[in-house]
């Protein structure tokens, strides 16, 4: 249960302070329509995310739909056979990312670079700083997102 | 760090630090980066300095050169001073600080480190300090330099001192 307003869900906290709330929404909302990056792969970034920051509410909102088989093994994509290799440099470029961002190789930049341009890591590293504060924001107001009611099943 | 930028930045010459960026490589998202930045410094119930007292925090937390050698003029001229900047880079700036102005350090510190372990005594000083709005306001701030500043560090090019530079909000 939220500390700070009345509401459970994250959607309710950024609406309550309306110009702010919507300008971060709709940037959030952008990059799911992105060309250079598929949503499937943005998709899996954010959840490998969610399992890192062990928010189950996030892991349980569906953004974009996947496999259930590819949801089920994330945590062990790099032993699976079910990533392609543009989803693996994502999803490497992805933990580095959440662990320290200093520790970023410019072989694991590359990588994401050989499947989407230099556009796509741009891209790829500004939703992962939207992901990841929505992510920090939900935790830290003790929310739930949109769709998901209880924050800590 | 990358010393080497990643990424070739537009050659574009606006005179805003975010549009001549990288981040201006991709269209489909940077209008809604400069409206949100906007937003951040204009539309919430903090004032200037306070914002960048957590801005220049989350830089610390983050290692983004360019960001901690950022000055916004605005939080300048709303009453920041270089001695409280350089406070604030100590670790436990308790005694030198304003308790609202420690409270936004914890806030930044509690996001940056730990946001699912923020304790019941943090939580009430933030409520008898803050009104709702503020914290909310506070809360996306510190969300959105944390990504901003992770970006920065990620396309590489970081050198390991930047001079201080003062700078107005890009528009």
């Amino acid at each position: 249960m939220s500390w700070i307003i009345d509401g459970a869900d994250r959607e309710t906290h950024t609406a309550a302070l309306p110009v702010i709330g919507d300008h971060f929404e709709q940037l959030y909302a952008s990059f799911w329509e992105l060309p250079q990056l598929p949503a499937q792969t943005l998709e899996l970034c954010r959840l490998r995310l969610a399992q890192l920051h062990r928010s189950h509410a996030d892991f349980e909102l569906q953004k974009y739909p996947l496999a259930s088989a590819k949801r089920d093994s994330l945590k062990d994509w790099h032993r699976g056979e079910l990533f392609t290799a543009a989803e693996r440099a994502c999803l490497e470029f992805t933990e580095i990312y959440a662990m320290d961002c200093r520790n970023i190789t410019d072989e694991q930049a590359t990588a994401v670079k050989q499947h989407h341009g230099e556009v796509g890591l741009v891209a790829l590293l500004q939703a992962l700083g939207v992901f990841d504060g929505v992510i920090r924001l939900g935790l830290i107001w003790q929310t739930s997102a949109t769709g998901v009611t209880d924050n800590g099943h | 760090m990358a010393t080497e930028a990643r990424v070739q930045a537009p050659a574009s010459d606006t005179g805003n630090v975010i549009r001549d960026s990288a981040l201006g490589i991709v269209p489909q998202t940077l209008e809604h980066y400069l409206a949100l930045n906007a937003a951040i410094w204009d539309a919430g119930p903090l004032n200037a300095a306070e914002i960048e007292l957590a801005r220049l925090r989350n830089a610390q937390h983050v290692g983004c050169v360019f960001c901690q050698a950022v000055r916004y003029d605005v939080a300048m001229a709303a009453g920041l001073t270089e001695e409280k900047v350089q406070i604030i880079r100590q670790q436990s700036p308790a005694e030198q600080l304003s308790p609202r102005e420690n409270l936004i350090i914890a806030f930044t510190d509690q996001y940056a480190q730990d946001p699912a372990g923020l304790n019941e005594g943090l939580k009430g000083d933030l409520l008898e300090e803050f009104s709702e709005q503020e914290l909310l306001h506070l809360s996306l701030v510190v969300a959105y330099f944390n990504g901003f500043s992770r970006c920065a560090v990620g396309l590489g090019g970081m050198p390991d001192h930047v001079p201080v530079m003062e700078i107005s909000v890009p528009r």
